[in-house]
């Protein structure tokens, strides 16, 4: 947490400079056009804060995708895809998403499976689930 | 017993099917659109597979195999839903969320698109999710025909239908060609799901988005600054001044339209007008903006540079479909 810290500063500097540096070259080329997103989205204040956050939030989706197996080649271009919405949905609630493609939920038994041996006080993989007391 | 009644009357809630089949009067003959490919699915690849078969009618030649970087979660072993739109947007498509009906999504597959689901075929605490495509139905023998998993016709009575779909929240998409719109389209959402083709530069496809959206709502400011935005993006900019002159003309208290009319105009070497415009954005939202400002201070420092007389002007002609009426009148007078 300290180093988090420590980092923060350089890192947000790092950051909105980014930021700055893109909204140069934003969708409408000019610093002074007003964006479709601008006009269809929120306030563009609201936008400008946001911005910063969104950068932050697309490099935890590229780690979050990356450990989940898909490829360092792949990760860029299928986050650059999103939204900035979407990022933030995909930050917050990967893995309670579902995810189409057929596989069953066998962990999902093995842990209920688990969950009633623990409380039958046959194994102890939970600590939240209360041991039998004896036996 | 009392838990066991629960779960029937959990499952016997079909509320959209018995509506549906209630007003089974408005489709009395089937309808199955048999053009639409299919690709049988491999292993947890349901994902790529319908994204394909959606693609391909909207005009994209990729396989289901091609798609597989591009949506395929490998620790999950499927693909999440947000990356099925975030697929069909890299290639220039507008996915379009439809709104959570079973009648929004006959009404498209009886106006020859084909939706693509999210289902869950197991149970709520156990899940399997799957993603099918929707290719026809048969309201007087209460069936949906899909083409799901290995099986290019799977017909399935509407009633199981809706509880697997309504496990998945009712998820279903459309993907059509540039410029076409899915029949029970909305004005905002449409435009939100325009504006991140933006984003990867598809600016054609957009444009083409836009004006398929300006036929359909030809008072909606968002298309109109859409349009000119995305062509100016692409060097067009007589397009862009159209789209924004169009904008600022129907929606004068705009001070976005006039601000970006006022930019297009100035690169046109019309710094007269420019600078009208941009006061105009100036007096509008001024204080709220200081882009507006920023805008004007531009034009004006561009004005006072320039010799009179010696600004290079492009002029831009209206063509006759977008062209005032006065204006009109007035050239018509003059020939």
């Amino acid at each position: 947490m300290q180093s988090f810290r420590r980092m923060a500063k350089p890192v947000s500097y790092a950051l909105i400079t980014g930021v700055l540096a893109l909204s140069l070259h934003g969708p409408a080329a000019r610093a002074a056009m007003v964006s479709t997103d601008q006009i269809v989205g929120a306030q563009q204040s609201q936008q400008d804060r946001s911005k910063v956050v969104a950068l932050l939030t697309r490099e935890d989706v590229k780690t979050a995708l990356s450990t989940r197996g898909v490829s360092t080649a792949d990760v860029q271009a299928r986050v650059d895809a999103m939204t900035d919405q979407e990022v933030h949905a995909l930050a917050t609630k990967l893995d309670q998403m579902p995810a189409g493609g057929d596989a069953l939920g066998v962990l999902v038994l093995v842990f209920i499976i688990l969950l009633i041996t623990d409380a039958m006080g046959i194994t102890d993989i939970f600590p939240f689930v209360k041991k039998p007391a004896r036996r | 017993m009392f838990a066991l009644l629960a779960l029937a009357g959990c499952a016997s809630s079909i509320p959209q099917t018995e509506r549906v089949l209630a007003d089974a009067h408005a489709y009395p003959k089937p309808v199955e659109l048999a053009t639409v490919p299919f690709y049988p699915q491999e292993a947890y690849q349901c994902g790529p597979a319908a994204l394909a078969m959606l693609l391909q009618v909207a005009g994209v030649d990729i396989s289901p195999e091609q798609l597989v970087p591009q949506v395929y979660l490998p620790s999950r072993e499927g693909s999440l839903q947000i990356e099925m739109l975030a697929a069909a947007r890299r290639q220039g498509r507008v996915p379009y969320v439809l709104s959570p009906h079973l009648e929004t999504l006959l009404t498209e597959v009886a106006s020859g698109h084909p939706v693509l689901v999210l289902q869950n075929l197991g149970l709520s605490w156990y899940p399997k999710w799957h993603y099918a495509v929707v290719v026809g139905f048969n309201l007087p023998q209460g069936e949906l025909i899909l083409r799901s998993g290995l099986e290019a016709r799977h017909v399935v009575p509407l009633a199981t239908f809706e509880r697997t779909w309504a496990r998945g929240r009712h998820w279903a998409v459309v993907i059509l060609p540039p410029g076409r719109l899915p029949q029970t389209a909305e004005e905002t959402p449409y435009l939100a799901a325009v504006v991140p083709l933006e984003r990867l530069k598809h600016w054609r496809e957009a444009s083409q988005s836009y004006e398929a959206a300006l036929k359909r709502w030809p008072k909606s400011l968002a298309a109109m600054l859409g349009l000119g935005n995305s062509h100016y993006a692409q060097g067009e900019k007589c397009e862009a001044l159209w789209a924004f002159r169009r904008a600022a003309r129907e929606h004068p208290g705009s001070a976005a339209a006039h601000n970006n009319m006022a930019h297009v105009m100035a690169e046109l070497g019309d710094l007269h007008n420019a600078e009208k415009a941009a006061l105009r954005a100036v007096e509008l939202e001024g204080d709220k903006q200081p882009i507006y400002r920023q805008t004007l201070d531009d034009i004006r420092r561009q004005l006072a540079e320039s010799a009179p007389g010696k600004t290079p002007r492009v002029s831009c002609p209206e063509p006759a479909g977008i062209r005032r009426k006065s204006v009109a009148h007035r050239r018509a007078d003059i020939r």
